[in-house]
């Protein structure tokens, strides 16, 4: 428990400091939410160049933010909301110049016992899925976030989310032959 | 297996690019924390599109044309007026001249 203390106090710290102009600091920020970021964009747009374009905006939106961020949490929630409404207005404005996986580079996870197959061809589904649906279900198990924080998040009223939910489930479960 | 389990496996969260820190940070540091298309527009400045800056070649071809032709026109009209001035002049030159020798052959008769 302390040690978990000590931690939250630290990346407060971390916080602080990149708002007090510390470069290290904020090349620390960087570091520890990357990933996530990239990722959000990555399983929406399935497009290396262009997920990886997103997340440095979002980084430099951050930099310019840094004073509005209140705490390290409020930085996880500002991140997650700025990436993916970026993800929806691009695509919006862009159209979807979606690219086909086979086409995608397979980018490098921790092993498990999934059939990587069965996860490409899962991702293959989800890149079909209307924009709100296919990023409600990224924050959704990406993330693993409840309906009515994805719904703080993309502005949406918990229960619209709830019914992109639901959609984007009937959808992939009929794409990939799966019984309800 | 589940479809929820399948999901978030396919969903887990994957490395960022190598080196993808230090492209942020160069552009941080390089001041260039304006510079994607979306950027731009949510900053509320120009956005420069490609049939933009063909149009503004062809308007300042247009113009760059047109001043020269302008000026073209000037200079003829410049060394038209100079030929001019000059035949008046020789041809009041010669006037004189041929004034002057019929003044000469005036007196030369009236002093006979």
């Amino acid at each position: 428990m302390s040690a978990l203390l000590t931690e939250v106090g630290e990346s407060e710290d971390v916080l602080r400091r990149a708002q007090e102009g510390d470069g290290d600091a904020f090349a620390a920020l960087v570091s520890e939410h990357e990933s996530m970021v990239f990722s959000i964009a990555w399983h929406f747009f399935s497009d290396r160049n262009r997920s990886e374009e997103i997340a440095q905006d979002v980084f430099l939106q951050l930099y310019r933010n840094l004073g509005k961020i209140e705490t390290c949490a409020h930085l996880l929630f500002w991140l997650r909301q700025v990436t993916s409404r970026r993800c929806i207005d691009e695509v919006r404005r862009a159209g979807p110049r979606r690219i086909s996986l086979d086409d995608a580079p397979e980018l490098p996870v921790a092993p498990s016992s999934h059939d990587p197959l069965a996860s490409r061809r899962l991702r293959e589904s989800i890149s079909t899925l209307p924009p709100r649906q296919r990023m409600v279900v990224t924050l959704r198990y990406q993330e693993d976030l409840d309906p009515s924080e994805i719904g703080r998040i993309v502005g949406l009223p918990v229960n619209t989310i709830k019914s992109h939910l639901h959609r984007a489930l009937l959808a992939l479960r009929k794409k990939m032959g799966v019984e309800t | 297996m589940s479809l929820d389990n399948d999901l978030r496996n396919a969903l887990r969260r994957v490395p960022a690019p190598e080196g993808f820190a230090d492209r942020v940070l160069a552009r941080v540091r390089g001041g260039q924390t304006i510079v994607s298309v979306s950027e731009r527009r949510q900053a509320g400045l120009p956005v420069l599109h490609w049939w933009r800056g063909i149009a503004a070649t062809f308007l300042l071809a247009a113009m760059l044309g047109g001043w020269g032709a302008h000026e073209m026109v000037e200079r003829r009209r410049e060394a038209a007026g100079q030929r001019a001035r000059e035949q008046v002049l020789l041809a009041l030159r010669i006037t004189g001249e041929k004034l002057a020798h019929a003044e000469r052959g005036v007196r030369h008769i009236t002093s006979e």
